[in-house]
């Protein structure tokens, strides 16, 4: 199993282009940051912090993040798509299921690097612009973490989407096609919870009153949506890869 | 010459997706608005009464996804486009028959804004079909459907000209996917951006208020970077 990781660790550095992809989100939200004002709204350096939060996670979690799962799942799946590549992956002693989880694994992980450096990116712009007041390191983690957890299904998706179509750009339609309506549910009291594309939004979003010690909502939510919707995704594409014919 | 190149570029994107994608981005944008006005009780209500001329305020909230839809969907059908050829390699095979190389780019060009020519097409008639349907008032503003519907079409031809150029010369699809999202984050925030950027130009707006300079700069712009864009193709290595 390790060295399945390495391999698709290793498929995937080669390509160079994923560092661009992983950087892309932290870097415009750094530099979205940096052209904020807070003064314009008459606000204090005191909630700088809040305020830089508020404001970058609307573009980061709502428009980039799921477009993001996308773009990872395809560069995952881009190496074998490519002259036979999945009858040689699949032809090695190794068993379909562990190949699926293998990249699930390093796709999850790729989106924590992801996460991570968008928390350097908000802590830098802040320092730059001058903030006072503790860095609010609690509210954060429970953001990137919610986050993280929510894109979970997201990616299984766009995992599945990826091996069923050659193409790079057929995937990511389906996830433009998810993505584009949460703009609108995230509007919704009703639809919003519920939309499984919304929830990066929804948990990353700073609120006080959630009632919950871990995430932003409710805990309900986080197992019913992101969970359920999770399994229906991960399984959904693992037993469409344990039959996928290799041409 | 260049008719037989389109007729065989209009044959080489059957069965893609090309033209589903085509009919799905316009009636997605007005199925948005359905769900905005109809879902939750009462919403219809509350939102006619934000404005005096609930026309134009319907048509204010379906042009709020138009240019999103735009953007990620051109650089979607270019990398559909490209990856005919891509997939199997046969830019070789294409460009070794007695064709012009700028032909080929041209018809890739023409087919490309035919669809998108189609889906602004469609974009009006879908925001007239639901308008009835919301009962908005007797008197159908068409000129300022039309208006909203095919003015961002000519204002985002840089983009597709753009895009076109950037999915055929990248070998990795993963490439022009990836500008389109950051021409996506542009155009979802497209109210901070600058007038000259491209990415502002298919939300219509401008510091003179005139939509129909957004068009002019589309065209004028859309002409240069396609002609740049076809030049470089041109000369460039076929691997």
């Amino acid at each position: 199993m390790i060295s399945l990781l390495q391999s698709e660790w290793f498929k995937l550095r080669k390509s160079k282009f994923v560092f661009a992809a992983i950087l892309l989100g932290p870097l415009i939200t750094f530099f979205y940051a940096l052209t904020l004002q807070p003064d314009k709204f008459g606000l204090e350096k005191t909630f700088l912090w809040e305020f830089l939060i508020a404001f970058t996670t609307l573009l980061y979690a709502l428009y980039f993040l799921p477009l993001a799962t996308g773009i990872l799942a395809g560069l995952l799946c881009r190496y074998e798509h490519q002259n036979g590549g999945w009858k040689q992956l699949l032809a090695l002693p190794v068993t379909r299921n562990r190949v699926f989880l293998a990249k699930y694994a390093i796709l999850i992980f790729t989106v924590l690097a992801i996460q991570l450096l968008y928390l350097l990116a908000i802590w830098t712009s802040g320092v730059l612009k001058g903030a006072e007041g503790p860095f609010p390191v609690m509210l954060l983690w429970k953001s990137i973490l919610g986050g993280w957890i929510a894109t979970f299904p997201l990616l299984a998706l766009q995992l599945w989407m990826s091996m069923l179509f050659k193409s790079f750009a057929a995937p990511f339609a389906v996830n433009v096609a998810f993505t584009l309506p949460a703009i609108l549910a995230v509007n919704s009291e009703k639809f919003g919870p519920l939309y499984p594309w919304a929830q990066p939004f929804l948990m990353m979003y700073v609120s006080k009153d959630a009632g919950n010690d871990t995430f932003f909502v409710p805990w309900e939510q986080v197992l019913t949506v992101a969970g359920g919707s999770f399994l229906l995704f991960f399984f959904g594409g693992l037993l469409y890869f344990r039959r996928k014919e290799n041409i | 010459m260049i008719v037989k190149l389109l007729a065989a570029d209009f044959l080489k994107i059957k069965r893609k997706g090309l033209w589903l994608l085509t009919v799905l981005g316009p009636f997605g944008v007005v199925l948005l608005q359905w769900f905005n006005y109809e879902l939750v009780p009462g919403r219809r209500e509350w939102l006619l009464q934000r404005s005096d001329d609930d026309w134009l305020f319907y048509l204010q909230n379906v042009s709020s996804f138009t240019p999103l839809a735009l953007v990620l969907g051109i650089a979607i059908l270019t990398s559909l486009a490209a990856s005919i050829e891509n997939e199997t390699n046969a830019w070789k095979q294409l460009v070794a028959l007695p064709v012009p190389k700028m032909g080929v780019f041209l018809a890739k060009f023409t087919v490309l804004s035919s669809l998108l020519a189609v889906a602004s097409a469609l974009l009006f008639f879908f925001t007239w079909l639901l308008g009835i349907y919301l009962d908005l008032g007797s008197a159908t503003p068409y000129a300022e459907i039309a208006k909203f519907s095919f003015y961002p079409y000519f204002a985002s031809l840089p983009l597709l000209a753009l895009h076109l150029w950037a999915a055929t010369v990248s070998n990795n699809q993963g490439i022009p996917i990836s500008l389109g999202v950051v021409g996506f984050l542009f155009a979802s925030f497209s109210f901070k951006l600058p007038d000259w950027l491209p990415w502002k130009w298919p939300s219509l707006q401008n510091q003179w208020d005139e939509p129909l300079v957004n068009v002019v700069l589309g065209i004028g712009a859309g002409a240069i970077l396609y002609t740049a864009g076809m030049l470089d193709f041109a000369r460039r290595d076929v691997k």
